[in-house]
């Protein structure tokens, strides 16, 4: 069946040939997306609001190519992005965080930093936490996580990494 | 002899409406010589010399879904860019949205097509004849006709006095439709009047998977069955028809209504609380699409002396709304007091003037010139924002010459200018900007975010022409080569978009400076008819030295969920494929037929395919026919697209087993005709490349059972 297909596909494939005299050309650019191994934040970790440590941030980027940059973004998932209006508290603010860092001129990275800090006036509640990875050749790839902010979760407690 | 050229004339000027006229032209033609005329199929498929396919309504009934594009998907060719099992799009080639036309009883159909998730707002039970001109005919239908054009035509009228009628029912098990349609039709010497009513409803559609794997996380899919992808379809159209002596005209109203829920996961970041069975399979709860569309046009007609004037004159009103509840990722942004939950709405209207003079006094020569005019207006609502209101005339004006040489050689040629001037309204942000404050980024870069649309005021102006041959040396071969430049005006999304895009998750912004679409296509159609066998082999090649493409620019936005910036951008492209058509009269009663389409394209500036490439598919179809039934089996084979654009997944490719019969019956005085169908025989998991969904990783639609019962009834009168 298999060869049946293969065969009637490149009998059609030959008479298409006609058409496709200049068609050969160059088509090996890089279309290969960066890989994205988020180890920490894990999904639905909750975070201590208010921690001096922030947060444990730990992954894994690689590309067949090169790699040119990563983003990574934290908005807040009150609404569950399906009902009412977002609410801050009287003395909270809803956390968000927008950052680019440049990997340029490497194929793997190890990222592990504690620079995203939590402030104390943080609102309490579910937020997304998104990566983005583009090659030099602008390939993306991105992850979504779901993660809790509080004011009761353990502080740092992958203390072992 | 020259009866032949007077077929010839009639059968190339055919739009549908000319065919009364002949009469007329026949009279004043002395008949001095004996000859045999062409077969009608003959001189139809000379009328041009692009590659036609002419779906009849014997094709229709056996193919019949309740979705007219999934319906004429069967045509190698043409594909179907679907949202589930609701709403299709059409493609030719590889060409969509905006880039091939679809019109109607002469109107061209102008919804909100270049948006990914809609679909064709066109009542696939009152569709009985149709035409697909695959390649450039914007010489025709102006800058949307780039890609190829889909000819939906008024079915002919009834002889002589008669009411007539047909009932049509469709159900379907993969997504529990239920469908009906009733026509009533009179026809009363010069006068005939037609009304149609039809209505779809369906339920959550049926996938062969437990789970789907998206931003990788594994959502679950409970009980197999695509949550909150039910929907229903209300079509309601009246046609009358006035004919006396050389004068023709009709006049047509129609409505269609569509309303189709989106699977929650594609809406947002899913989340598995909204993706529980709610033990309804038949509900629509928010996210949805609804659409209206309505549409009242006119054609005039008129010969004198071998001359047919003609006008069409058009109003259609799209309004298209997308619901999906109240989220914001910016916090002093309040819901609307009214319509919390509308997210988005477009309110399109089009007016739409045609006129056409063609002359018919030669037996070799005919000419036509025409020009059109369409008037836009697009206004928009909503809490979210997508695309800019905006106002649009464009201005048409074209010349077309048939030269019959002989009975084996035809030369058609053309030209034609277009004048089109865009207005689109700003829009701004300002919870976005407020936002962006807040995020402590500079006021420069918050000016130039705040501007979700700017104001653009643009007028363009090109050209299209064509050149075409049409030979054919006996009755058993038949060649057509057409080459012909195209052009498309840039869409106000191209030009003036500016935000994240909620299907898609990508910042995408337009590109003011964008200059229209340009390309050159050749194309080259190959029949061969003998004996048991039929055989049309229909390559082209077409390069665009401005195709207008989404460009991903590795410029990080600052704007949630998004990730680097996509940019309308121009790019030198090119496309190359064909279709293969083969036939053979094994026997008296069984017939096997292979169809295969494949398309080649190529981004020369990203060095990649691009986006929405068709895969090879071949169908191969034994058909067994009886004197009032028929059987058929087919296996389609898709091939896997490992050629994509940057950012577009890969596809693995399948094969599927379909079965079906059609059986005619008379029961009494009453006929009945009845169409079953098994689709996706074995229950396949699949992906369509060209789907909505593929980019969250949902499967195409599972074993599904079809069946469909046409009653038609004609009552003579005096």
């Amino acid at each position: 069946m298999k060869k049946s297909i293969l065969y009637s596909t490149a009998v059609f494939m030959a008479v298409c040939a006609l058409s496709l005299f200049s068609a050969c050309s160059d088509d090996n650019a890089d279309v290969t997306k960066p890989v994205i191994n988020l180890i920490e934040p894990a999904e639905g970790d909750e975070l201590l609001i208010g921690s001096s440590t922030g947060i444990h941030f730990e992954m894994d980027l690689s590309d067949d190519v090169m790699l040119a940059s990563y983003k990574i973004e934290i908005h807040n998932n009150f609404d569950n992005h399906s009902h009412g209006t977002t609410k801050a508290g009287e003395t909270t603010t809803p956390f968000s965080f927008n950052k680019t860092y440049d990997i340029s001129g490497q194929k793997n990275a190890h990222i592990h930093h504690h620079e995203i800090l939590i402030p104390a006036t943080a609102t309490p509640g579910k937020y997304h936490l998104m990566i983005y990875c583009t090659d030099s050749s602008g390939n993306e790839s991105y992850v979504a996580r779901s993660i809790v902010f509080s004011t009761t979760a353990e502080e740092d407690h992958d203390h072992s990494h | 002899m020259r009866i032949v050229g007077v077929w010839i004339i009639i059968g190339i000027f055919g739009s549908l409406n000319v065919y009364p006229q002949s009469a007329d032209t026949i009279k004043s033609i002395s008949l001095s010589e004996v000859v045999i005329s062409e077969s009608y199929q003959a001189r139809n498929e000379k009328k041009s010399a692009l590659s036609i396919d002419k779906v009849q309504k014997d094709f229709l009934e056996k193919h019949f879904t309740g979705n007219l594009v999934q319906t004429i998907e069967n045509i190698p060719g043409i594909q179907s860019m679907d949202i589930g099992m609701g709403f299709s799009k059409p493609m030719i080639r590889g060409l969509g949205f905006n880039r091939i036309a679809v019109s109607e009883n002469g109107i061209k159909q102008e919804g909100q097509q270049w948006g990914a998730d809609h679909g064709l707002e066109i009542d696939a039970f009152d569709v009985e004849d149709i035409r697909i001109l695959k390649g450039p005919a914007s010489l025709l239908y102006g800058s949307d006709g780039m890609g190829g054009v889909i000819e939906i035509r008024s079915a002919d009228m009834p002889a002589g006095n008669c009411f007539l009628g047909e009932l049509s029912l469709l159900g379907k098990s993969v997504n529990g439709t239920l469908g009906a349609s009733l026509k009533l039709a009179l026809k009363k010497n010069r006068w005939m009047f037609k009304i149609r009513y039809s209505e779809q409803q369906f339920g959550d559609y049926h996938v062969p998977t437990d789970t789907v794997v998206y931003l990788t996380q594994r959502l679950p899919i409970y009980g197999k069955k695509l949550k909150n992808t039910a929907g229903f379809e209300r079509d309601a159209n009246c046609l009358v028809n006035y004919h006396f002596k050389n004068y023709q005209s009709n006049y047509a109203l129609s409505n269609a209504y569509q309303k189709v829920g989106f699977f929650a996961g594609a809406h947002g970041i899913p989340d598995l609380s909204r993706l529980q069975d709610d033990g309804d399979e038949r509900n629509i709860e928010l996210p949805f699409s609804k659409v209206n569309h309505f549409k009242a046009s006119t054609h005039q007609q008129f010969s004198l002396d071998g001359i047919i004037y003609s006008a069409d004159l058009g109003y259609q009103y799209n309004h298209r709304e997308e619901w999906s509840s109240f989220h914001t990722h910016y916090t002093n942004q309040p819901a609307p007091l009214v319509d919390p939950n509308r997210e988005l709405a477009f309110r399109l209207h089009t007016g739409s003037a045609s006129l056409k003079v063609r002359l018919l006094s030669s037996t070799s020569w005919e000419h036509m010139l025409g020009g059109d005019l369409q008037l836009q207006k697009n206004t928009i609502a909503g809490y979210s924002f997508l695309l800019p209101a905006y106002t649009r005339i464009t201005l048409g004006g074209y010349y077309l010459a048939t030269w019959h040489l002989s009975d084996q050689w035809t030369f058609t040629g053309g030209i034609r200018y277009d004048w089109g001037k865009i207005n689109i309204s700003a829009y701004q942000d300002p919870y976005l900007s407020t936002y962006l404050h807040e995020q402590g980024y500079s006021d420069d870069l918050v000016a130039s975010y705040r501007w979700r649309s700017y104001p653009v005021n643009k007028t363009f102006g090109d050209y299209s022409c064509s050149a075409g041959m049409i030979w054919t040396p006996t009755e058993r071969h038949l060649l057509k080569f057409n080459i012909g430049r195209s052009f498309r005006l840039p869409g106000p999304n191209e030009l003036a978009s500016n935000g994240v895009h909620h299907g898609t998750f990508r910042h995408e912004q337009g590109d003011a400076s964008l200059n229209s679409e340009r390309g050159w296509q050749a194309d080259l159609s190959y029949q061969y008819k003998y004996g048991i066998l039929e055989l049309s082999l229909s390559p082209f090649i077409s390069s665009y030295d401005n195709y207008i493409y989404l460009k991903p620019t590795g410029e990080w936005s600052v704007l949630p969920h998004a990730g680097q910036i996509y940019r309308y951008s121009g790019t030198s492209a090119l496309f190359a494929g064909g279709e293969l058509g083969v036939s053979i009269k094994i026997s008296d009663k069984l017939k096997y037929t292979l169809n295969g389409e494949y398309v080649y394209t190529y981004n020369r500036e990203d060095r990649t395919a691009l986006s929405y490439s068709p895969p090879v598919t071949l169908r191969n179809v034994l058909l067994w026919q009886e004197k009032n039934w028929q059987f058929y089996c087919e296996s389609q084979s898709i091939a896997s697209q490992s050629r994509v654009a940057r950012n577009e997944e890969k596809t693995s490719g399948t094969n599927l087993f379909h079965f079906g019969g059609s059986f005619h019956f008379e029961i009494g005085r009453v006929e009945l005709k009845a169409n079953i169908a098994l689709r996706n025989l074995l229950n396949t998991r699949y992906y369509n490349h060209l789907s909505f969904y593929r980019k969250i990783e949902v499967p195409e639609p599972g074993r599904n059972i079809q069946i469909s019962i046409n009653v038609p009834f004609k009552i003579k009168l005096k």
